[in-house]
């Protein structure tokens, strides 16, 4: 009942969002005035070929860049209005990212790659690598806890990620590409894990992807060719698929 | 983030890229060291001609004479005393006045047998003297009326009489150094004056008459205090104006003082009181006036020395700063994910400043460690290579004259130093560091 609530509520909001890069003399428009709402714990899917947007919109989305005009809130907060340090906070308490090629520091073991956003929370060293070794465990990685990025494969560094990006219990969690140098085998896997940590603890999935088989997941898929918004529609296959 | 976790960070980063590092440190290490050597060398510079100074005399004593020409209103009084008393550094003071007669002779031993025909005999104020840094060799400043306090070589100035003339004085001049140009050991003089009472006979306008006196104590040579502290007698000046009395016989007058003489606290202040006293109208005179010249000198050679060495110190900075902008753009990525996981943009600035900082302190931790040893080994080689010199060539003492000198602060300015060429040079890097956007970490390969 809660949930429901919860979930009529925006948790982000992009209001008339135009960006502009200068290529030489020339100015490119990479997104045209987007408009976009995604509810608490939604699973929103941004689809799209190389060169639609959908990377500058996450970007936007994350406050990696300032947009040329409009504004995103998320939770309420204009992150695109916020100063470095604001957003480093800001980053620390809501957000979670999983990226494409995983970003695992390569000189940091598992543990403490999983520990990291805690540790720039300031939290002490063995409070966070207990929740880190607790949450590796939970990916299936407990045999993997001392190891470094590059003793593992594609698909534990992954989840090492995911593992990552879940560890601060962030309201939204960005995901770029995240099966993109997978396979298919391992994507399945990867999607449902993030799925369910998304489930459990009711948070919001922004996952950016060029593959239809993925946009299969989301709640929502919201569809961009050339820096615009063609369709925004409730995905209500995805139901039967992965609540298993 | 903690600062241990900062701290921990650092050390992983520097451990990550040994010989990077290596390199680097070995560059502040080389820096440091000649910093520290070549001051050092510049120092025991300094000390050796200090010591030279200071067997000259004592380097803190002024002089304080009548104003030169002519009678001004500046008088050597007792009003003068008590004003210079006053000035701040000042620590003692003591109006001197000799005994102006016709002659002075002084006798010592059974029937007079030892004789000086000439003696200087001034008159101070005895209580000061310890204060005003008279150095006794033996016994102590004259206490009650009829003492004296006796220079050092007092005793070299009485013939015996009994003798042969030209046979018939300890000679303290000739054959005073050997060979080698060390002073040798003197002959001992024919008595000590502590054990003998000296019989002082003044001859004057109004005729001659003795006194007897006993001796208190020997005080060493020092030629900042008046030639007396070398052969002649000193004694209070109470004494010394009774004496002047009876000499005169009627004719009493006041006469003013010859000379005061000034003990400042510390060698630094001495300029200064300097400048106090002539601007009251005196003349003055110190060992100042020969050291100032010796130790701009000094400093000079000092400073050339030291910035040979900063020289180099520069070069190794130039080295940190070339290894931070290497390991940040190794890393841009690495930082590019830190700030998208939400590190302050002052904790990254932090961490790469640590690690410069981290360069230059391990640098001049391991630099003052090696110089200090090199230093040790240089004075090894001057004072001659054995085991009983080894404490000499660290601390140094009494009659050492080390080559170099490696004070403690010294150690210590040369890790701070170095630190702060560290954390300067890595400032730049870690502003480039800071500039690097969260972006970074979603670009693909």
């Amino acid at each position: 009942m809660q949930a429901s609530d919860l979930r009529s509520r925006p948790i982000i909001e992009v209001k008339n969002v135009r960006k502009e890069y200068p290529v030489g003399d020339e100015t490119v428009v990479a997104l045209k005035r987007i408009n976009l709402e995604v509810m608490r714990g939604e699973i929103c899917c941004i689809f799209g070929t190389s060169g639609s947007g959908k990377s500058t919109l996450l970007n936007q989305l994350a406050g990696m860049e300032k947009p040329t005009r409009g504004e995103v809130c998320i939770g309420g907060v204009p992150i695109s209005r916020l100063t470095e340090n604001q957003l480093a906070s800001f980053r620390q308490k809501h957000l979670g990212f999983v990226f494409q090629s995983y970003n695992l520091l390569p000189n940091l073991t598992a543990t403490e790659n999983v520990a990291m956003p805690l540790l720039f929370r300031g939290v002490p060293r063995q409070q966070r690598e207990a929740a880190a070794r607790k949450l590796l465990t939970r990916v299936g990685l407990s045999h993997r806890l001392d190891h470094f990025p590059k003793q593992m494969s594609g698909g534990q560094q992954q989840r090492a990620g995911i593992a990552r990006a879940f560890i601060a219990r962030p309201d939204v969690v960005f995901a770029d590409e995240p099966t993109g140098n997978l396979d298919s085998k391992t994507t399945v896997e990867i999607m449902e894990m993030i799925c369910s940590f998304a489930r459990d603890y009711h948070q919001t999935i922004i996952l950016v992807t060029h593959d239809p088989e993925m946009a299969s997941y989301a709640d929502r898929i919201v569809t961009l060719i050339d820096g615009e918004i063609v369709s925004n529609q409730v995905n209500n296959k995805e139901r039967t698929h992965h609540e298993i | 983030m903690k600062r241990n976790d900062l701290m921990h960070m650092c050390l992983q980063n520097l451990l990550r890229r040994k010989s990077r590092t290596i390199l680097t440190v070995l560059g502040v290490f080389i820096g440091c060291c000649s910093i520290v050597i070549m001051v050092s060398l510049g120092i025991g510079m300094k000390e050796s001609q200090d010591k030279m100074l200071s067997e000259m005399g004592d380097l803190t004593i002024i002089t304080v004479n009548a104003p030169q020409g002519g009678r001004g209103k500046a008088k050597l009084d007792e009003a003068l005393v008590r004003r210079l008393k006053t000035i701040s550094g000042v620590e003692a003071v003591t109006p001197k006045q000799s005994l102006e007669v016709d002659s002075v002779r002084l006798m010592v031993g059974t029937g007079n047998r030892y004789l000086a025909e000439w003696s200087s005999v001034v008159g101070l104020d005895t209580q000061a003297m310890e204060q005003m840094g008279y150095q006794f060799l033996s016994g102590a400043p004259a206490a009650k009326s009829g003492d004296v306090v006796v220079g050092q070589y007092l005793a070299y100035n009485f013939k015996d009489t009994l003798r042969p003339e030209g046979m018939n004085m300890v000679d303290r001049w000739t054959n005073a150094w050997s060979e080698d140009g060390s002073e040798k050991e003197l002959p001992p003089p024919y008595f000590d004056p502590m054990q003998e009472k000296l019989t002082l006979e003044i001859s004057s306008e109004s005729g001659k008459f003795t006194v007897p006196l006993r001796v208190s104590g020997v005080v060493k040579e020092d030629y900042s205090k008046g030639s007396e502290t070398s052969e002649g007698i000193m004694m209070s000046l109470g004494d010394l104006r009774k004496l002047l009395d009876k000499a005169q016989g009627n004719k009493k007058k006041a006469v003013p003082y010859d000379s005061v003489l000034v003990k400042v606290g510390n060698i630094s202040q001495v300029a200064q009181v300097e400048e106090e006293i002539k601007a009251m109208g005196y003349s003055t005179e110190s060992m100042e006036s020969i050291r100032k010249p010796m130790e701009k000198e000094a400093r000079q050679k000092q400073m050339m020395l030291g910035g040979l060495g900063a020289i180099s110190l520069f070069v190794a900075a130039l080295g940190i700063t070339n290894t931070m902008i290497m390991s940040i753009s190794e890393r841009t990525r690495e930082i590019g994910i830190m700030k998208a996981l939400g590190c302050y943009v002052t904790d990254i600035r932090v961490m790469f400043l640590s690690e410069a900082g981290a360069i230059g302190l391990i640098g001049g931790v391991i630099g003052c460690i090696v110089s200090f040893i090199a230093s040790v080994v240089i004075n090894l080689v001057s004072l001659g290579p054995s085991v009983e010199n080894l404490l000499p060539a660290i601390l140094g003492g009494e009659g050492v004259s080390r080559v170099s000198v490696i004070p403690p602060w010294l150690l210590l300015f040369a890790v701070v130093f170095s630190v702060f060429i560290g954390l300067g040079s890595g400032y730049y890097p870690a502003n480039k560091a800071v500039q690097i956007p969260a972006l970074e970490a979603i670009k693909s390969e």
